[in-house]
């Protein structure tokens, strides 16, 4: 009976800990359990590392694991406060729900608005509460307004009330309860202080744009980490393992001769592989600078496995970089200087007009050998002739790819990223590890 | 030597590797489950140090397979030796069949074996100690957590070889890169951190005992508030502070001052871009006086 207890309190608890985002199988139950065996059930701390040594298996998973541990094995006391504590909650949120919906409402019918648009009106402070209702009053009252009025309301209701999503994001996390079928676990899970995640999961999932400054240095060393993982791997394959090899029976023969014919050291032939040549083209406007910053320095720290790189950055015309970065080794410094010295660094963007001047001065550079890479977010003056111009040079080269650092989610509201996806291939680029992953599997592999 | 927490914290100590009880219990769970343990941590916190510790403290032969970049099985595990094989070939050409000197040449005396193989082979427990796993490639980790979920391996020509003791395997990573759940999933998991001030002073006491406690409470203040540095990007390491208390010894220093600190500085951070990130933000007549606060 106490082993079957124990067992499913181990299993609750890593349920507990799944729930939290830890990724714990079967097998590592097993162990927790095989180790539970070989310490004292009564030292709380024998327990505690125990199952820690079985279930965490990454660094920025331990702040969690102990936080679940300590609410998870508190005294009944302490647990049936949180479930108290879970109970109020859920009643508050069920009170702002019910409020929400008796405000939101057109000529005396509820708007249709899901849970979550209810509860970001019920978090927006009363005077832009106040603002919103009055609105939906004064179109209720007017005169030339029909019932069949009622979608486009909702629909500008809804635009108000995504806009303030985005801005209490952080209240907002506040008043989500976890609803899972098992109370008890409801009530720790509302019981656990937001973790941040493991500090450079965080940073690499992170969009670029928003990684604070102080973040810049340790980003820039995942950076350097990602960039040098990838070209272990691709020499790798450059210097593929004997096996697969085929054998070179010239020179075998040759260097043989000295042992009398006998093969005893083999020769194999080299395995030619051909390096991508990239020309890569910056968007440096205003809001981008970051992104062309930070795809910049993966690009050029990957340069071992690409055969030759040209460096472009553009706004409203097209600037060559290529210089700046065979000058100097230290990146910062090339990038500030970069910065510093560029007409085109913060202007307003002109796909277009980059484009033509690319084409007219640096034909050379768009050869059938060469990938051209575009880092934008597609947002230029001028659509139609960008997306001319991009058609005419893609003739030119081996293929476009677009890394686009616009979120994807967000690709469907944009209407250029539609008109230039029908000439490139467009993948996601805002965060570091979306970055190396668009590199990896799309461009080198 | 029984396997307990109390006995293993005492032959430790008795080694001078001075450590927290956390680390003790998980290694005393990984040795009595038979799991390996995977090391993780910055480098220069003691990962490697703890396998050859054990290796000392169970007196038992310590294999080392160093991972690098392109590490594979033929360097990890075995390889026949192909020069001697065609040796054997010449020398017998007249005097054996064909089958005979087939099954000659890849008999046991031909092959060459790797750390992986020498430890599934060895006759009593050894210690393997598989360092800086992160270097090596998915593929090469796929193949180890084969290995070591099932302590055998198949040599095609020689049949299945089934470990005989198995070994008490440490796997280290300094987190260069995230390794797959399978290897994971296989190993209990020990994430070591750079010990307190308190813990440090011990270590120093225990390794160096010339070292006077006043010294080395200032050693290990100072070397805290270098490694929290941000901006320094390689921390000194447990070595690195025993070294400089050593050449603090050497020098015949019993306290650290602002010069002291400006020559010996080098044994600490060994990076142009780290010393100069240490001038910047912190500096030596600063990290003295700070060194000296109770």
């Amino acid at each position: 009976m106490m082993t079957n207890r124990l067992e499913v309190n181990v299993v609750r608890f890593v349920q507990l800990l799944r729930h939290m985002g830890l990724r714990i199988g079967s097998s590592e139950v097993i162990d927790a359990l095989q180790a539970l065996q070989e310490v004292e059930l009564s030292e709380r701390d024998a327990v505690r590392l125990a199952l820690q040594a079985t279930l965490v298996k990454r660094p920025g998973e331990q702040a969690v694991f102990t936080q679940a541990f300590a609410r998870f094995f508190a005294s009944p006391e302490v647990r049936a406060e949180l479930e108290q504590e879970y109970a109020a909650k859920l009643a508050q949120r069920q009170e702002m729900l019910a409020e929400a919906s008796e405000d939101l409402q057109f000529r005396d019918v509820p708007l249709a608005l899901s849970e979550e648009e209810k509860l970001v009106y019920a978090a927006i402070p009363p005077a832009a509460r106040q603002k919103m209702l009055d609105y939906i009053q004064r179109t209720a009252e007017g005169k030339q307004v029909e019932a069949d009025f009622r979608p486009v309301l909702e629909s500008m209701v809804r635009g108000s009330l995504t806009f303030w999503r985005k801005s209490l994001r952080n209240e907002l996390g506040q008043l989500a309860l976890p609803q899972s079928d098992d109370p008890e676990l409801n009530a720790l899970l509302a019981s656990m202080e937001e973790q941040p995640q493991a500090a450079a999961d965080s940073l690499l999932a992170e969009d670029m744009q928003n990684i604070a400054e102080q973040d810049l240095p340790r980003a820039q060393l995942l950076l350097q980490k990602l960039a040098r993982q990838l070209v272990t791997r691709i020499e790798r394959r450059f210097r593929q393992g004997k096996r697969r090899q085929q054998l070179d029976v010239r020179k075998t023969i040759r260097h043989n001769m000295r042992f009398g014919g006998t093969m005893f050291k083999l020769r194999y032939r080299n395995h030619r592989r051909q390096k991508p040549q990239l020309l890569l083209l910056c968007d440096v406007s205003g809001s981008m600078a970051r992104y062309a910053s930070f795809v910049l320095q993966f690009i050029y720290s990957i340069h071992s496995v690409v055969s030759s790189i040209e460096g472009f950055v553009f706004a409203e015309d097209v600037e060559r970089v290529t210089d700046y970065f065979q000058a100097s080794t230290d990146f910062t410094q090339t990038m500030v200087e970069l910065m510093n010295r560029s007409q085109e660094w913060g202007r307003g963007t002109e796909l277009a007009t980059a484009l033509q001047s690319l084409r007219a001065n640096y034909p050379h550079l768009l050869s059938s050998q060469t990938y051209l890479l575009i880092v934008s977010d597609t947002k230029t003056m001028k659509v139609t002739q960008a997306v001319q111009e991009l058609a005419e040079i893609k003739r030119m080269v081996k293929d476009v790819v677009w890394l686009n650092t616009l979120p994807a989610p967000e690709w469907e509201k944009a209407s250029s990223v539609e008109a230039f996806q029908q000439v490139v291939r467009m993948y996601p680029c805002n965060t570091l590890l979306a970055l190396e992953q668009v590199m990896r599997q799309k461009i080198i592999a | 030597m029984e396997i307990t927490v109390a006995n293993l914290r005492k032959a430790f100590q008795t080694d001078g590797y001075i450590t927290d009880d956390d680390v003790l219990l998980t290694v005393y769970l990984a040795l009595k489950l038979q799991k390996p343990l995977l090391i993780e941590g910055e480098p220069g916190v003691g990962k490697t140090e703890l396998a050859k510790v054990l290796a000392r403290v169970f007196q038992t032969e310590l294999i080392r397979l160093q991972c690098y970049e392109g590490l594979d099985e033929n360097k990890a595990l075995y390889e026949w030796n192909y020069q001697r094989q065609l040796l054997k070939i010449q020398l017998s050409k007249e005097s054996t069949s064909a089958t005979e000197l087939e099954e000659d040449i890849f008999s046991a005396d031909f092959l060459l074996a790797r750390p992986l193989l020498k430890a599934i082979q060895a006759e009593e427990k050894v210690v393997l100690l598989i360092d800086e796993v992160d270097k090596t490639d998915e593929e090469f980790e796929a193949f180890l957590f084969e290995v070591l979920s099932d302590f055998q391996v198949s040599v095609p020509e020689l049949g299945t070889l089934q470990a005989q003791q198995i070994p008490m395997v440490i796997l280290t990573s300094n987190n260069e890169r995230e390794l797959s759940d399978g290897l994971k999933r296989r190993c209990l998991y020990l994430y070591l951190t750079y010990p307190t001030v308190e813990r440090e002073v011990e270590i120093i006491r225990a390794r160096l005992p010339e070292v006077k406690e006043k010294l080395a409470k200032q050693l290990a203040r100072a070397v805290a508030q270098i490694r929290a540095q941000q901006e320094i990007r390689k921390k000194p390491s447990i070595a690195e502070t025993l070294d400089w208390a050593r050449a603090l010894v050497t020098l015949g220093k019993d306290s650290l001052d602002e010069v002291t600190v400006k020559q010996t500085l080098s044994l600490l951070l060994k990076r142009k871009t780290d010393q100069d990130a240490f001038t910047e933000r912190l500096g030596a007549g600063r990290l003295a006086a700070l060194s000296q606060e109770e």
